[in-house]
């Protein structure tokens, strides 16, 4: 953990948990409908059909293409989002937010403040963004509904879920068409330095 | 190049302070050796002195805070390096100065003193010397000049290569044309992006495109493999292509600059031989001439404070006066911003999206500078209206964009004498003859119509 304090490792909690913070896939059709995508669950706005993403306004079914560009346009909206490199310090009596990085990096430009600083948007964010994406086109998560819900337990708007033998059917007639929407998100996820434990910064402290 | 293929998403603040810190040092280095100045002349600026002092700096705002505000001549500030002044930041005082063009990344020497302990007063803005410009030996320009049947034509292109209401590539390919039967150059830089990841019909939700071969397009890297690249693979394969990299480029998934190369074998351009991939930015010769290219628009980035003389330049010519001074293709720091407001969504969620900018990666900043020689030309590509000029004797370019969102736009095309070995600059250096390539005199730019 960051402090010090032990934490869960990543890969056992569950995707509701995880991708809490993320933000969602929104996808326009045509029409103008635009709503967020959680892969096949039930929605009030779109529904999956054995040909894909059908918009519930106009019935008109997304093609993969539509698909596939829009969420690498999200990708690297969230990559040009982290190069904007805004530094926030850890004081909150401080709220230093800024663009300006010191010599001394960690180092608060405010006078005489103490805190710590560090990206706003940090690489372990855009790194769970992407892995967000990942899960909602894994046929294996959707299968097994582990996705992050698209609505709150207590939304009175929530619709009723699918049944397990149609989000079975769902998936696999899917299967093609997800994987090509994956290799999107994979494509970053293989640039993404994150992914790769740096073994040299780990072991820094045996070549002193 | 391999040390282009860093991975991104991944900065660290102590690295990207290093660098910073790094630039400070090493142009002290520069200053102290040109000048001849004794080390110990260099000072701290943020501590009272009764006497005057240099001393090296980045220009930043007095006001870490401010970003949208319009900085002015009195909100500027001096950073110092670790070594110098503990990383002291201190206002400064421009009011004894008549000329000076200056801007937030900027590495300065200053000559002034700080009376009060609240700001550094400068007298004297040091130049920083310029780089050498590249040589060559007799044999080598002899044997460039009987290989050449005739003048050398590069063209220069830079992308988007389809309007903004579509994707449709025809204009592209009816250029292609031309290429291969009049004009018939010996070498095209072609720059990203080809296809824009910022364009509308990309977020629109309506995109509904066919292969003319009937191949299933089912992403925008198949709209590269199946619309682009048969068009690229018309070009003569006697004519050089030479492609570079765009941040908005979606065939791109390095999306930080400095920017690796496309990747041949994504892009299913194997076979070609004729076609090179380079990194953004990159620097290499073509025959004798040294050729710096950058795909990173700090023509409209470069937002420089200035009075006096510079104010009354060209600003492109303050601007590449700037870059050409630094050192590196982007001085600019912090990068910019380009955000845009997103279809109203009925939540919480974030407004704005992002939209590819500067993207810099700072730790790897070293890979944006320029070697220990000034290139013979300067290829930066931009928004702004196209352009080229000579500045301290480096020809500095901006083709324009080839489409404009509703129109065709422009593109370069240089042509370069044959290198005369008499009509250029000898110069001898350890006893050996070599040769300028005055190349700014030797060639013509014109800006044709895409």
């Amino acid at each position: 953990g960051i402090n010090g304090i032990l934490q869960p490792l990543e890969s056992t909690i569950s995707d509701a948990e995880r991708f809490k913070l993320s933000k969602h896939l929104y996808l326009n059709c045509k029409c103008g409908s635009h709503f967020k995508f959680g892969g096949i669950v039930s929605s009030n706005d779109y529904q999956m059909t054995f040909n894909g993403i059908q918009c519930k306004k106009c019935m008109n079914q997304l093609n993969t293409l539509n698909v596939t560009s829009q969420l690498e346009q999200r990708i690297r909206s969230f990559i040009s989002k982290y190069y904007q490199g805004i530094v926030i310090c850890d004081d909150s009596t401080c709220g230093m937010i800024t663009k300006q990085i010191s010599v001394y990096g960690k180092r608060c430009l405010s006078n005489g403040c103490k805190g710590v600083m560090r990206y706003q948007y940090s690489d372990k964010e855009l790194y769970n963004q992407l892995l967000y994406f990942d899960s909602l086109f894994d046929v294996e998560k959707n299968k097994n509904q582990s996705l992050r819900p698209l609505y709150e337990s207590e939304d009175v708007t929530k619709p009723q879920e699918l049944i397990k033998g149609q989000i079975d059917a769902l998936s696999e007639q899917n299967r093609d068409n997800f994987n090509v929407c994956k290799s999107i998100v994979q494509k970053y996820l293989s640039d993404c330095g994150r992914r790769y434990v740096d073994l040299g910064s780990m072991f820094d402290f045996m070549q002193k | 190049p391999k040390k282009y293929q860093f991975r991104t998403m991944r900065t660290k603040i102590l690295e990207t302070a290093d660098i910073l810190d790094e630039q400070i040092d090493s142009f002290t280095k520069i200053i102290q050796q040109h000048y001849q100045i004794p080390s110990s002349d260099f000072n701290n600026p943020s501590i009272i002195s009764q006497s005057e002092i240099i001393t090296v700096g980045r220009i930043i705002p007095d006001n870490p805070q401010v970003e949208s505000i319009q900085l002015n001549s009195s909100s500027l500030a001096l950073e110092t390096s670790r070594t110098l002044g503990i990383g002291k930041r201190i206002p400064l005082d421009l009011s004894n100065l008549t000329d000076y063009s200056l801007f937030p990344g900027q590495i300065v020497a200053l000559r002034g003193k700080n009376a009060s302990g609240d700001f550094f007063k400068i007298n004297e803005i040091l130049e920083i010397p310029y780089l050498g410009s590249p040589v060559s030996t007799n044999d080598e320009l002899t044997t460039y000049y009987e290989n050449l049947e005739n003048d050398l034509k590069i063209l220069c292109i830079n992308g988007p290569y389809t309007s903004s209401k579509d994707l449709d590539f025809t204009y592209l390919e009816n250029f292609v044309t031309k290429v291969n039967n009049e004009i018939q150059p010996h070498v095209v830089i072609m720059f990203g992006p080809f296809i824009d990841i910022s364009h509308p019909l990309v977020s629109s939700g309506n995109l509904d495109i066919e292969s003319p071969t009937g191949k299933k397009i089912q992403t925008l890297d198949d709209i590269f493999k199946f619309l682009v690249s048969p068009i690229l693979k018309k070009i003569n394969n006697k004519i050089q292509i030479i492609l570079i990299p765009s941040l908005k480029d979606s065939i791109s998934k390095h999306a930080a600059y400095p920017q690796d190369s496309y990747d041949k074998k994504q892009l299913q351009l194997s076979s070609t031989k004729n076609i090179k991939n380079f990194p953004n930015p990159s620097i290499f010769q073509i025959n004798e001439i040294l050729i710096g290219v950058s795909n990173n628009d700090i023509f409209k980035d470069l937002k420089d404070i200035n009075k006096g003389s510079p104010a009354g330049e060209n600003r492109f010519d303050r601007i590449s006066n700037h870059i050409i001074q630094q050192r590196r293709f982007y001085p600019s720091f912090p990068g910019s911003k380009s955000q845009r407001k997103i279809t109203s969504s009925n939540d919480d969620e974030d407004e704005f999206e992002f939209l590819p900018s500067s993207e810099l990666d700072v730790p790897y900043l070293g890979l944006s500078e320029f070697n220990d020689v000034l290139p013979d030309i300067l290829i930066i590509p931009s928004e702004l209206r196209f352009f080229a000029r000579v500045v301290k004797n480096t020809l500095v370019i901006n083709p324009g964009v080839f489409m404009r969102p509703n129109s065709s736009g422009t593109l370069a095309q240089i042509t370069i004498e044959k290198p005369k070995i008499d009509e250029l600059t000898k110069i001898n250096e350890d006893g050996e003859d070599l040769y300028l390539h005055d190349i700014w005199k030797r060639a013509r730019v014109d800006i044709i119509k895409s």
